[in-house]
């Protein structure tokens, strides 16, 4: 898998910020702010079946 | 070398190379590619009588490129086993042959072109990782002109350059002329102890190097002039200190404070350097006829393919992880992979040395005995639950499941080669995998039994016993205070920490929930912890896809010697606590019993 740039947000303090994701190497995050660990990736969500489905 | 060459009971590979290895401790299987020499070394007398007739001329590798060597050649003069080798690159030709003059110059016929690369393969017990280091390259300091500059050269050409069996027979000139210099300039911390163009450690060799280095000069060349610019010197090592003073007193002049800029007279060839003094907090100049670059260590460029031949894991620096700094130097984390010399850290010969005599040690150790005591934390698989679905085989950071997917066969664990973080335990999608110690119900029981009460004055943390529970203790002992609504479930590994740990955690009114461990170099189970990531990613999806705050479920990387982060961090947590409301719990319980239900469905 390709590395990929997303927005990423510390869900200690809120901060946004946009950085590289890579699924197969993950690295150690840390806010840029805070420092806290907990840095939530914001990927877009992957398509249902469902909405696979609706084509047009 | 010659020692080890003799010895009945070592096989020495040259010109080979590992491709594969399986197995666990005691039982490795190896394969490797054993490239052609052309040169029968049983035969060869290493006379030379082909090195005069070989008409291709190369840079020679082990002089730094400061002489040249043939296309037939011995690596280095005291090389075992003592018998030349063709760089079939540099050959002029061998399908058809083009030149052929070593083959009629060989009195013993010794010279073989049909000869071909080789796979062989063979049983081992324990493996002993001493594949060493590489130099940093100072051609990206442009400031310094390596590569620009002629008289601008590393430490270690200046090896080559001083050696009496290199390319100037041990007489020190400058490349430029072939002039003896008058004054030379030594630049320390080159890669090394940097943020910017190079590494952030110390390279630990290179002062008392440069100290040497000094000190050869001085007893050969008396009136030569020997500057050397350094940030500050270590010399820690028994008789380090006596030496670095010795050097000074011979008249080596020590300024604290590397130049900035090298500039060269085109007239002379002899250098300028700008530098700040910070002794004397003043700007100079200085003029050097040659200035050695006073070059770092680093890993070794095929590190990764090593790393992933034996599972093992690297520090942020890039060399390999030790299992214990302290308590286990020498081994690796996987069972029976031992570790010498620098692909552990830049260390000198002394310490080398004493790490292979430690590392042969304890290989020596396990093999003697024949058998091998094993951690009682190992996993099991429940074959009636096995779907062979081999995520478990996927996730271990020790290769130490099997499955086969074609047969569906159950998972088999081979528990010699298991560590018992649990990673498998959390990742398996039914259930099927089962902790011996550490069970789910007994972590289970410990996460109900800490929220029966109160729960929502309470954080739920789950610290790995390696580095966060340690963090924890570190706090204790430092006497930190944080606050007293944290409950703290000890596991081996973060990566025991499943999914359904959490869920139940906030199921039985937990406000906040942590999962922690070790940082990411420092993991002990190789890289579990990046399963752990992996996995609270996800929770934080599932989360908020059902309307619970992923805010909640916090993560955090604590080492042991983190006390301070380990308080702050808790009580950064009970701040957010305070904030969950009883109606969010009410809310998460609620939602989460409805899931639940649905599942049994």
């Amino acid at each position: 898998m390709a590395v990929e740039t997303v927005k990423y947000r510390c869900l200690r303090c809120g901060y946004e910020y946009a950085g590289e994701y890579d699924a197969d190497n993950p690295e150690e995050r840390a806010c840029p702010k805070c420092s806290s660990n907990s840095v939530r990736p914001l990927r877009a969500k992957k398509k249902s079946k469902d909405e696979k489905g609706q084509k047009g | 070398m010659s020692d080890v060459g003799r010895h009945p009971n070592i096989t020495l590979l040259t010109l080979s190379e590992v491709t594969d290895i399986k197995g666990y401790v005691g039982n490795f299987h190896v394969r490797v590619h054993r490239k052609a020499r052309y040169v029968d070394e049983k035969e060869c007398t290493a006379c030379g009588e082909c090195v005069k007739v070989c008409p291709v001329t190369k840079a020679d590798e082990f002089n730094t490129g400061l002489s040249t060597r043939r296309a037939i050649y011995q690596p280095f003069p005291q090389a075992v086993p003592s018998a030349y080798v063709v760089n079939m690159d540099d050959c002029l030709g061998w399908l058809p042959i083009a030149c052929g003059k070593c083959i009629d110059a060989c009195e013993k016929k010794c010279i073989n072109f049909d000869a071909a690369d080789e796979d062989i393969e063979f049983d081992v017990g324990t493996i002993v990782v001493a594949t060493g280091l590489d130099v940093f390259d100072p051609s990206v300091l442009e400031e310094y002109g390596y590569g620009r500059f002629e008289n601008v050269i590393t430490s270690l050409e200046f090896e080559r350059l001083i050696s009496s069996g290199g390319p100037t027979k041990g007489h020190f000139i400058r490349p430029s002329d072939r002039k003896e210099p008058k004054t030379v300039a030594f630049i320390q911390c080159i890669g090394s102890r940097t943020e910017t163009k190079g590494h952030p450690y110390c390279s630990n060799i290179c002062c008392m190097n440069t100290v040497k280095d000094t000190l050869l000069i001085k007893d050969h060349y008396p009136d030569v002039q020997c500057k050397v610019f350094y940030i500050d010197i270590r010399a820690f090592g028994k008789g380090f200190e006596d030496l670095y003073k010795r050097s000074r007193e011979n008249g080596v002049q020590y300024i604290r404070g590397l130049p900035g800029l090298i500039e060269e007279n085109p007239q002379t060839r002899s250098l300028n350097l700008t530098f700040e003094d910070t002794s004397a907090s003043e700007v100079q100049t200085c003029t050097a006829d040659m200035v050695i670059l006073s070059v770092g260590l680093e890993p070794r460029r095929d590190t990764d393919a090593i790393k992933k031949l034996l599972s093992l894991s690297l520090t942020k620096d890039g060399f390999f992880m030790e299992s214990h700094p302290k308590l286990q130097p020498v081994d690796a984390p996987t069972k029976g992979v031992f570790f010498a010399g620098c692909a552990e850290s830049p260390k000198d010969v002394k310490d080398s040395v004493t790490q292979a005599g430690a590392a042969a040690a304890r290989a020596n150790r396990l093999m003697a005995k024949g058998k091998i005591h094993i951690e009682a934390i190992t996993s099991s698989v429940l074959e009636d639950a096995c779907k062979s679905c081999a995520r478990c085989e996927k996730v271990c950071p020790y290769h130490a499941i099997e499955v086969d997917k074609d047969k569906k066969a159950p998972a088999v664990v081979v528990e010699a080669a298991c560590a018992g973080c649990g990673t498998c335990a959390s990742e398996c999608p039914f259930d099927a995998i089962k902790m011996r110690h550490f069970t789910d119900q007994q972590i289970e029981a410990q996460i109900d039994v800490l929220l029966t009460e109160n729960p929502r004055d309470k954080i739920l943390a789950f610290a790995c016993n390696w580095c966060s529970y340690a963090g924890g203790d570190n706090a204790g002992v430092s006497r930190l205070q944080y606050p007293a609504s944290v409950r703290l479930i000890r596991t081996m590994c973060s990566g025991r920490v499943s999914e359904d740990f959490v869920l139940r955690g906030f199921q039985r009114g937990a406000p906040i929930v942590l999962v922690s461990g070790c940082h990411f170099a420092d993991c002990h189970y190789i890289n579990a912890n990046r399963w752990t990531q992996r996995r609270v990613e996800k929770l934080w999806d599932k989360l908020e896809n059902s309307g619970i705050r992923p805010e909640r479920l916090q993560l955090e990387w604590i080492s042991a010697a983190e006390g301070e982060k380990f308080a702050r961090v808790m009580t950064e947590l009970d701040q957010m606590r305070k904030k969950v409301t009883q109606e969010e719990i009410e809310q998460t319980i609620k939602v989460l019993s409805e899931g639940k239900k649905r599942k049994a469905v």
